[in-house]
């Protein structure tokens, strides 16, 4: 017995130096007037900050206004010129505040660090923005233009090789450069001139990133906390898969001042224990991603409200041209004509989602219900003539295989797509062959074109603007439709006249104008069936009794959250 | 000094004092084993990473492309695979996968940021650990205290009780087990927190110098955290110990019936030993050394049950690490996972071999 004691002591001593070592290198640095935790250990579990709030002991959920948040979702990069996820764009964007921004709960721009909205040449090809005075990232250092330029050349330079690939969608097809011209202005200059630059602008990729934490030549995907910014909030710590904690900025001065004292997002590995952890008040809000059934089941729940937003999140079958059958255009039109999204909504999804009649959706500018006009389905009727024209019937029936991935989406994507199956073959000339494919193998077959005829996606925009829902289907970028080739080529006279009206509307500064120029493309599209849209998603966020949104902005019942799902945690309030 | 390597250094010099110990004082025929084992070790972890790395590559599907999902432009995708050397000729890559195993440095993951892997590990590691070692115990104690009870009542209420258990605990999936005791005993009777490891409030407030909560909660004195993180352990450990719990109290059982059929049993008995003392001491003694050789097997299956459990509880330890990074064909991340476990199953069931030999005196090697 003795001699445990000795080795549990041993052991004990050993803890106690290594520990002590860890407090040791841990410093407090201070950087303008504000005292900054600066974590030295290089190699800890979980970037900490060395200050600790004074909530020692404190029960668990009886802090002081501190809101905790549930989510699925992963931290997949923090460094501005790098991510491209919903859930990274949701945190940079608390930490930080860009040049442009949408308001809480809308699709409307509004200025965030810019004084006024961007001055445009009338080439349309230079964007000039001034700053406000006096920004200072969280750690007190200032924020000049010089210093936001080299930042975002960031996007220019290592962007491209950073490994989630924002710079290559947002940045270098639309960036010549980016220059400061005095220590409050910007000044971008396009490659060609974009209509909805302003839009890009307020991404995440445009935001400000510290210089000390992302240098110029290295992109920092997991850089240690904290993590400063130019927002509202700047992140204290963070664990993967655990937990990641903001607290207010103390020098943000500008509109979305926070309402609590520490935000505290947690991860979830499984959608059904947070239901129940919400339920069980372990968190205070459930946010993505809830799927339609577990949302039902919190409807009945006490003390909790239920808040839904119609998202941009579509989905849609894609029509692979390179391969037979779906080449032929009768064949795409017979699927189109034959789909009866109304039932995909009402049975698999019980009203949860909405049918989508356009690739873009509604809301959006320009967006109509051209697939609803145009083959009015479910008609099977016209589903089967478009067939016989192509020599399809009951004795030569059309054999179609549907791919889709069972897990990526949701449990119900097998439901709805055997209800397409049956959909399908309910017109008598069509025979379907479903195929499950675990996401990796299916996502790389099916962009690659390789393989599949026909298969799901899904797609949600990175900038709310209608330009977002065409033109990577129709310029090739990756997703599987080849109405172009991998060179850029239009594979018919439709598909070019395609290319050519969304190069038109990509520079049209004229609203009404862009709006007739995407619903002639939507008309267009819809007639060489490119990609069939077939609905979109609402998201669900379940906030407990008690914690509530701002009625300064729109959408206070879904903690002003709007279609393009930002969510601003300063809006949140603990009654 | 990270938690991996400090969890390593806790683990492994008491280990290695041990072995050093038992080889100097062991017989020759030990020493010998000893050294056999150790050298097979290498040949072992060899062809099993060798088996990984080849049929990781055979898989359809692309790290690349399931990171970037469909947004990546054939452009994008190109770029990453040269920068991230999956263009490299095959033969290449399987000499650098070799030499971060030999180096144990493991590389960098192809997906999640591309972070080193053994930072990854490092963060994961200790939490798994902490769910892993209580519910083996956990499962132990069930099994050995339930199966030497059912073996001295047998053919009773109480043995036909025990044995229905053992069956059905066994084949109830894990994930189910997990969902009912969360809905009982964190939604309904709200004495147990359901998921995580700690409350998100208090973990602000703990210094993480293993990872090991409970364990950095009583180095810093942190009592608020000792009971967050015991009591979030109680769900998943208890899931994933009773699920072991089945096995463990069947071979008990049985070996206890058959220790007490034999003769040195009947002559204690008639000595006037009273019977407590006779099943406790005399028989479980005896009966205990497969149970210990089936704890050794059992760890592949601890560690794969974990994943489950992890995934339930949203536990973010090496189980849901792995399952993650399959789907997404992280080639190097699991590579070097399943490697670790490799050498770990290999070791314990190495620690095991040396402890059955000191148990049963008879085992000569």
């Amino acid at each position: 017995m003795k001699r445990w004691i000795s080795v549990v002591a041993v052991l004990v001593l050993v803890l106690a130096a290594c520990t002590g070592g860890t407090t040791e290198d841990t410093t407090a640095t201070t950087a303008g007037d504000t005292t900054v935790p600066d974590t030295t250990e290089g190699d800890t579990t979980s970037t900490t900050a060395a200050e600790t709030p004074d909530t020692t002991g404190a029960p668990a959920g009886e802090a002081d206004g501190t809101i905790i948040i549930g989510t699925t979702d992963t931290i997949a990069s923090l460094d501005p010129a790098d991510a491209y996820a919903i859930h990274d764009w949701e945190l940079l964007k608390n930490i930080n505040e860009g040049l442009l921004r949408w308001r809480p709960g809308e699709l409307e721009l509004t200025t965030g660090l810019a004084e006024e909205m961007p001055e445009v040449s009338e080439d349309g090809l230079v964007y000039t923005v001034r700053m406000r005075e006096g920004v200072q990232f969280s750690d007190g250092t200032e924020l000049t233009a010089e210093m936001y330029a080299e930042q975002l050349n960031r996007l220019l330079t290592i962007g491209p090789d950073c490994p989630n690939g924002v710079a290559n969608a947002l940045a270098t097809p639309f960036l010549e450069s980016i220059e400061a011209l005095d220590s409050s202005t910007l000044q971008f200059t396009l490659t060609r001139p974009v209509a909805y630059f302003p839009q890009l602008l307020a991404t995440a990729a445009f935001l400000p990133a510290h210089p000390d934490t992302f240098p110029a030549d290295e992109c920092v995907t997991f850089p240690e906390a904290p993590v400063h910014g130019t927002g509202p909030w700047y992140i204290t710590e963070y664990t993967q898969g655990e937990q990641t904690v903001l607290e207010p900025n103390p020098n943000y001065t500008g509109e979305l001042q926070p309402q609590v004292d520490r935000i505290i997002i947690r991860y979830f590995s499984d959608p059904q224990t947070m239901a129940l952890a919400v339920q069980n008040g372990d968190i205070d809000i459930a946010w993505r991603i809830l799927g339609a059934e577990l949302v039902s089941e919190l409807e009945g729940a006490e003390g909790l409200t239920i808040g839904a937003i119609e998202g941009g999140s579509i989905r849609y079958l894609i029509l692979n041209y390179a391969m037979e059958p779906m080449d032929d255009i009768n064949v795409r039109k017979a699927v189109a004509s034959a789909i009866d999204r109304d039932e995909i909504v009402d049975v698999v999804y019980g009203g949860q989602v909405e049918p989508l009649y356009s690739m873009v959706p509604p809301g959006f500018i320009g967006a109509t219900e051209i697939f609803d006009e145009m083959y009015q389905s479910p008609d099977l009727d016209a589903a089967r003539a478009y067939l016989a024209e192509s020599g399809y019937d009951e004795n030569n029936p059309l054999e179609l295989e549907l791919w889709y991935p069972p897990e990526h989406y949701g449990a119900a994507t097998a439901d709805w797509m055997q209800l397409i199956e049956q959909q399908l073959e309910a017109t008598g000339v069509i025979d379907v062959t479903l195929q499950p494919q675990e996401w990796s193998t299916y996502v790389t077959a099916l962009t690659g074109g390789e393989a599949y005829p026909g298969g799901v996606l899904g797609w949600f925009f990175d900038f709310p603007d209608s330009s977002n829902y065409l033109e990577p289907f129709v310029f090739n970028g990756g997703l599987g439709t080849m109405v172009t080739s991998p060179e850029g080529e239009p594979i018919n006279d439709q598909a070019a006249q395609l290319v050519d009206l969304l190069n038109e509307a990509s520079v049209e500064q004229d609203e009404d104008a862009r709006a007739a120029l995407y619903e002639e493309i939507q008309e267009i599209y819809a007639d060489l069936v490119v990609t069939l849209p077939i609905y979109f998603e609402t998201e669900h966020v379940v906030p407990r009794d008690g914690v509530s949104g701002s009625d300064e902005y729109a959408s206070p019942e879904t903690l002003n959250i709007g279609p393009n799902l930002e969510f601003y945690y300063s809006v949140l309030s603990e009654n | 000094m990270s938690p991996l390597a400090l969890i390593f250094l806790i683990i492994g010099i008491p280990a290695l004092i041990g072995l050093a110990y038992i080889f100097v004082r062991g017989s020759a025929g030990l020493r010998r084993y000893i050294l056999t084992r150790i050298g097979l070790l290498i040949p072992m972890v060899f062809i099993l990473a060798s088996l990984v790395f080849f049929v990781m590559r055979v898989l359809p599907g692309d790290p690349v492309r399931s990171s970037l999902g469909p947004k990546g432009s054939a452009e994008t995708v190109a770029r990453m695979r040269e920068q991230l050397g999956l263009d490299d000729p095959l033969i290449v890559q399987y000499g650098r996968f070799l030499g971060d195993i030999v180096t144990l440095d493991f590389g960098n993951s192809l997906t999640g940021g591309r972070r080193p892997i053994i930072d990854e590990m490092s963060e994961r590691f200790p939490a798994t650990l902490e769910l892993v070692i209580p519910a083996a115990g956990l499962a132990l104690l069930i099994g050995i205290v339930g199966g030497t009870l059912a073996a001295a009542r047998r053919k009773r209420p109480f043995d036909y009780a025990l044995r229905l258990y053992s069956v059905v605990i066994y084949s109830i999936p894990v994930f189910w087990l997990g969902l009912i005791f969360q809905l009982v005993f964190g939604v309904r009777l709200g004495w147990t927190p359901i998921a995580g490891r700690i409350d998100p409030v208090i973990a602000t407030t703990l210094e993480r110098t293993t990872n090991i909560l409970w364990l950095d909660a009583i180095i810093t004195g942190n009592w608020a955290a000792l009971w967050s993180s015991l009591s979030h352990l109680v769900l998943p450990v208890v899931t994933l110990g009773l699920i072991l719990s089945g096995v463990f109290l069947r071979l008990t059982r049985v070996n206890v019936i058959e220790t007490l059929q034999m003769e040195y049993i009947g002559a204690a008995r008639a000595r006037g030993i009273r019977e407590r003392i006779v099943v406790g001491s005399h028989a479980l003694k005896n009966a205990i050394i497969p149970v210990i050789t089936l704890l050794g097997l059992q760890v592949a299956i601890l560690l794969a049950g974990a994943v489950l459990t992890e995934t339930v509880f949203s536990w973010p330890g090496m189980g849901q690490y792995l399952v993650q990074r399959i789907s997404s064909r992280d080639y190097t991340a699991v590579q070097s996972v399943i490697t670790m476990f490799a050498m770990l199953v290999a070791l314990i069931s190495l620690a095991v071999d040396i402890v059955y030999s000191l148990v049963d005196p008879r085992v000569r090697y």
